[in-house]
């Protein structure tokens, strides 16, 4: 299974880890953000008094909730930016453009469908007595939401995110079947190259593991310190 | 009282739930002058609060008006001085009467400081250094200089009121709205909260005050509004109210609650 040559020969091409690792994490790190945002707004609009904005939002999370994030990831890749020709240069001199941006829009678009549930639940668990204090300061709605409602109810999801933040670079191993060379790209090539496999995959675990681990346990140690005053 | 000093002039509010089915007010009319301080008293679900809440749009009423300083706030747009049809911005209004909670409604992830201090200086862009300096002067008045940079987590039910309290002071409202200030707090607390709002009241500070402490109604109030079943049932001062009820429906209440 293992061997101390198989592990010689992988080593040989550790540089494609390197490579990997700064692949998923930019990969990771993007689809954060923009899944972040884009869960913000469908999370408000879901949240609107105004039906068809509320009724899109709901439809969007149901369908991506509902069907598997391969097809997703295809459908973006193969489907949406079939014709749009992506302009192609390589990010850090390696990283593929027009694979690595098809891939981070599909990893938002779903994790927005899973982030946004996070991010109304959050909204909705904020008694509605901050929303009044706030109006009848004089605040608009808008500050209402910025100052009051959403410090409030991001602390309070914070753990949700993290664990979604810790899914996200668990998933974005799929876009290895686009191209994009990430660490199970990796991990394929050395395959092809020295026909060994599970030496490999066994350096792409910890990998994984060492990115998931500290990312989970640095957000627990913000989430203490951003409770600390407050907390009952 | 000459009408150049009304303030708020409420007609024919209404507001029902379950289209109708619940009438929480039912043609409601009343005018608050500059000065005044307004005691609203009646059994649970007379439409006390909900009257109140009506006054700076908490509660959106079915029908009727809410008129605050010659402007209806129930509607859409108003007319100003020049005959100007102007669109008409709620938060403008609001900032102008300072509204206390039964359950404090402190941001719990501020300090008392900035809780005091935010909308001054999100609405009205006034310096920060100037609104803490306003909001440690208001907190001294309170006797909470003290805990300034305290967590509201940190203070007791009658502590959080009085920075409730302030907090709305610090718009310079030009009427405070009062929703049963006291009825979550221990008994033991009730007095210093209650001793801000008399202290409040003997500075001219119009006052809108729904509560079910009739000893200080009867102190504080200047008018008593008695309600039940969403209708203002008897007006009048405390004397009037108090020692000579005119309606059986007033009778049969202060003889459950004195």
């Amino acid at each position: 299974m293992f061997s101390a040559s198989g592990f010689a020969k992988t080593w040989q091409y550790i540089q494609l880890f390197k490579e990997g690792l700064i692949c998923t994490l930019s990969l990771s790190a993007l689809t954060v953000i923009f899944g972040f945002i884009l869960a913000l707004v469908l999370a408000l609009m879901r949240m609107s008094k105004f039906k068809p904005l509320s009724w899109f939002a709901t439809c969007y999370v149901e369908l991506f909730r509902a069907t598997p994030m391969l097809v997703q990831l295809f459908i973006v890749y193969y489907v949406v930016f079939a014709k749009a020709s992506l302009p192609s240069f390589k990010l850090f001199g390696f990283i593929r453009f027009e694979r690595f941006f098809p891939g981070v829009v599909a990893l938002s678009m779903n994790s927005g469908a899973y982030l946004s549930e996070i991010i109304r639940a959050g909204i909705q668990s904020i008694d509605h007595g901050q929303t009044e204090a706030s109006r009848s300061l004089g605040l608009s709605s808008k500050q209402t939401l910025f100052e009051i409602v959403l410090p409030q109810a991001i602390k309070n999801i914070l753990p949700a995110i993290a664990n979604e933040f810790v899914t996200i670079i668990k998933e974005s191993s799929i876009c290895y079947t686009i191209g994009v060379q990430e660490i199970m790209y990796a991990v394929a090539s050395i395959k092809g190259a020295t026909y060994r496999i599970a030496e490999p995959l066994l350096i792409a675990t910890a990998v994984y593991f060492c990115l998931t681990f500290p990312t989970s346990k640095i957000i627990a140690y913000f989430e203490r310190r951003m409770s600390r005053g407050y907390k009952r | 009282m000459a009408t150049n000093a009304e303030l708020i002039k409420v007609s024919g509010l209404c507001k029902y739930y379950y289209n109708g089915e619940l009438k929480a007010l039912d043609g409601v009319d009343y005018s608050i002058n500059k000065g005044d301080v307004v005691v609203v008293i009646g059994p649970s679900g007379s439409g006390k609060s909900t009257f109140l809440r009506c006054l700076n749009l908490l509660e959106v009423p079915t029908s009727g008006e809410v008129v605050f300083k010659g402007v209806d706030i129930t509607k859409k747009y108003y007319t100003d001085k020049n005959g100007n049809k102007v669109k008409l911005n709620i938060d403008e209004h609001r900032r102008k009467m300072g509204m206390v909670f039964q359950h404090f409604n402190l941001f719990p992830h501020m300090t008392v400081l900035g809780n005091m201090t935010l909308a001054p200086i999100k609405v009205k862009k006034m310096n920060k250094a100037e609104a803490e300096k306003k909001a440690r002067k208001l907190l001294e008045r309170v006797g909470l200089a003290d805990r300034a940079d305290a967590y509201p987590i940190q203070l007791s039910g009658g502590q959080k009121q009085r920075v409730a309290i302030v907090r709305a002071l610090m718009m310079e409202p030009e009427v405070m709205l009062f929703d049963e200030p006291t009825s979550a707090l221990d008994p033991e607390m009730v007095g210093e909260v209650l001793e801000v709002i008399r202290e409040l009241a003997t500075t001219g500070m119009t006052m809108v005050i729904v509560t079910h402490e009739m000893g200080f109604a009867k102190e504080v109030g200047k008018q008593i509004v008695f309600m039940a079943d969403g209708k203002i049932v008897e007006t009048g001062t405390p004397q009037e109210i108090f020692d000579n009820p005119q309606s059986p429906r007033l009778q049969d209440f202060l003889r459950k609650v004195l």
